[in-house]
């Protein structure tokens, strides 16, 4: 889960990664009253779970109050990337002499944490990665003896930093990766790092993402839902615990699995558009199909529902009863053809027919998909 | 003998006595699998289907020398019991828990790498040696017994390419499902190492997916070691960019790791892909040299 910028910060403050003074505000009249609190200038900024908001006039200065207003009322309600807007950040603006960027990630592939410096900071990583890598330093770090101090300085002197500079740099990227630790992280980065004019330190943005898997062993971040899926079918798909992604086609799919559910995608897009990917993970149970089924035909202008299940954990005829009872009680002229299979699929087949589901008893989605053809084109 | 499995592997189911480890233990038994033990702590002395419940692996593999061990513990157990098992000497397992933490996975993959213990998942379907042995909750009824190695990292998607494959007569040595998850603790290459080198395997299917750099890494080990024939189909062709597609392995984020780069990849060694799974069968045909 990628955490909002105020939520990153507010974990790296209380890790003794330093921020600039900053307030969370929703309205214009606080953001006013937070800016002559802080001190102008100040830095109004979009608190939307995307990257790149600068670019698109979400993030700017204010010099006066009545600009702090101005800005925010503009930013406010305003949609960013897609995402709307509720909450901005008020933060003071700091003179910068030098930017840094820090980040720590996992590598997926070797299954170990990198840790990665570089002195372009302000851009994306990826960019400079791509066209300058000599300013880039990275490491793999062995997860049992973590990042030591020393290794964090070799790094800072492999980019070119000396003296107080690299001290500090250092010490921000050895606290980065304990923090990386201790909350799950997927991703830590603090792009920009800073070095004011004064010569303080000051992580300006940061860039948060948790481990989904491990928020069950982190409260202490008391991270609410609200807020972070814009889509209402996307956010509906999260509560009742299923992955829906909305698309812009009219044929509806219902997948048991993710692979399943993205080759599902690729043969309907020979022929159809998808109005969405679902999967429901491998835990049928009536009662969660019964909750599918309700969101999937929430979709308006749905031409056909495909749905396309394997029993893996649970029985497969447990989903199936899920699906008739939900037709049963709630008509729908929208046609829908299933493949079922696993334990007690045949069990399974003759619940859905009794149902009103067109059922495909042949191997390959590619033959379900053939007869969904058949039945929009008005053939039986 | 394939690979990893076969009907004399001795097997311990762990989180035995739970719901779903009872039901698949049923199913594994009826498949055929030589299920030796079970084990879950505090329920030892206890049998489920006929099968001794121990409290601890280390009993397990002493009094019925257990050799392999899958695994449904949930998943903020799974770190701990996994070492317990890497300690009392298991050499194989499967995790099939999902949403075990990433933190835990890192850290007993560093400690499986240490020990030399080979660990499936998290998030597997499990091996399967058809006709054989299952460990895991893979479908019996869409696999058959042949000479085709399988490799996938989506669990529903291998049995459905198997099934394909099964009704064109065309059966499988051992499909293995790597676990889903953004990582685990085999990657591609150590598997279809385990295929080149096996004799009762003619060909490997590789089924790939969206996210991660696991198909792109299989490509170079294909292109420096690999002397049997590979097929391909990755999925998710018309995955928009950002979207976790289920589980967290399979996003595209910054244009990487597209089915379309990755197919790409496959292709620039030499390996067959299919656009859309029952190609597969197709390709299969076309490489396989007739026995």
């Amino acid at each position: 889960m990628r955490l909002f910028e105020f939520e990153g910060s507010r974990v790296f403050h209380r890790e003794g990664i330093p921020i600039p003074d900053y307030a969370l505000v929703s309205s214009p009249r606080e953001a006013r009253h937070k800016a002559e609190e802080i001190g102008l200038p100040v830095v109004i900024k979009a608190q939307v779970l995307t990257g790149g908001r600068g670019l698109v006039g979400g993030v700017q200065v204010a010099e006066t109050l009545d600009q702090a207003e101005e800005v925010a009322q503009r930013i406010l309600g305003s949609v960013v990337r897609g995402l709307p807007v509720y909450q901005v950040m008020v933060a003071k603006k700091v003179p910068v002499e030098r930017e840094f960027y820090l980040g720590v990630t996992v590598d997926g592939y070797h299954g170990v944490p990198v840790v990665i410096l570089s002195t372009a900071g302000g851009v994306s990583i990826e960019e400079t990665a791509r066209d300058k890598p000599e300013l880039v330093v990275s490491r793999q770090v062995p997860i049992t003896a973590g990042l030591n101090l020393t290794e964090a300085e070799k790094m800072a002197q492999e980019a070119g930093l000396g003296g107080e500079e690299l001290i500090r740099v250092a010490a921000t990227l050895h606290t980065l990766y304990r923090v990386f630790r201790k909350y799950d992280l997927l991703v830590a980065e603090i792009n920009p790092l800073v070095r004011t004019r004064q010569g303080n330190y000051l992580a300006l943005d940061a860039k948060v993402e948790i481990d989904d898997s491990s928020l069950y062993r982190h409260p202490e971040l008391q991270l609410s839902q609200e807020n972070r899926i814009s889509n209402p079918l996307e956010r509906k798909g999260k509560q009742i615990g299923i992955t829906y992604v909305d698309l812009d086609g009219d044929i509806g799919i219902v997948a048991s699995g993710a692979g399943l559910g993205m080759a599902t995608m690729d043969i309907i897009s020979r022929r159809f558009r998808p109005a969405n990917f679902l999967e429901t993970g491998g835990a049928i149970t009536a009662d969660l199909l019964y909750q599918v089924m309700e969101l999937v035909l929430q979709k308006k202008g749905l031409k056909a529902v495909f749905i396309n299940l394997y029993g893996g954990i649970n029985p497969i005829h447990e989903g199936a009863k899920g699906i008739v009872h939900y037709l049963q009680e709630h008509r729908t002229n929208i046609p829908i053809v299933a493949r079922a299979f696993g334990n007690r699929q045949e069990e399974t087949w003759q619940i859905l027919q009794e149902g009103g589901v067109r059922v495909v008893t042949e191997v390959s989605t590619e033959k379900g998909v053939e007869q969904l053809a058949r039945l929009l084109k008005g053939e039986r | 003998m394939s690979i990893l499995l076969d009907r004399e592997t001795r097997v311990v189911v762990q989180g035995i006595t739970g719901r779903v480890g009872r039901a698949q233990t049923k199913w594994m038994l009826e498949y055929g699998t030589n299920i030796v033990a079970g084990v879950t702590p505090g329920k030892g002395g206890e049998e489920v289907e006929g099968i001794p419940v121990y409290d601890t692996v280390a009993e397990a593999v002493a009094e019925r020398r257990a050799e392999a061990s899958v695994f449904f513990v949930p998943p903020a157990a799974v770190k701990d019991a996994a070492r317990e098992t890497i300690e009392s000497g298991i050499g194989l397992m499967v995790i099939v828990t999902e949403h075990v933490p990433i933190h835990d996975v890192m850290e007993l993959k560093a400690y499986a790498t240490d020990k030399g213990a080979r660990l499936l998942g998290p998030t597997s379907p499990g091996i399967i040696t058809p006709g054989q042995s299952k460990i895991g909750i893979m479908p019996g009824n869409m696999f058959r017994a042949g000479r085709i190695g399988v490799i996938s990292r989506s669990g529903t998607l291998c049995y459905e390419i198997c099934a394909d494959l099964a009704e064109a007569g065309l059966g499988q040595s051992t499909a293995v499902g790597m676990g889903a998850d953004p990582v685990v603790f085999t990657n591609m290459p150590e598997l279809i190492e385990l295929f080149d080198q096996d004799p009762e395997t003619d060909l490997v299917v590789i089924v790939g997916e969206v996210g991660g750099t696991q198909e792109e890494n299989a490509s170079r080990f294909i292109a420096q070691r690999m002397t049997k024939p590979v097929v391909a189909y990755i999925a998710g062709h018309h995955v928009p960019e950002g979207k976790r597609m289920g589980h967290a392995g399979a996003i595209i984020q910054g244009g990487m790791g597209t089915a379309q780069s990755k197919s790409a990849a496959l292709k620039q060694v030499g390996v067959e892909v299919a656009e859309y799974p029952l190609e597969v069968v197709e390709l299969v045909r076309r490489r396989l040299i007739p026995h």
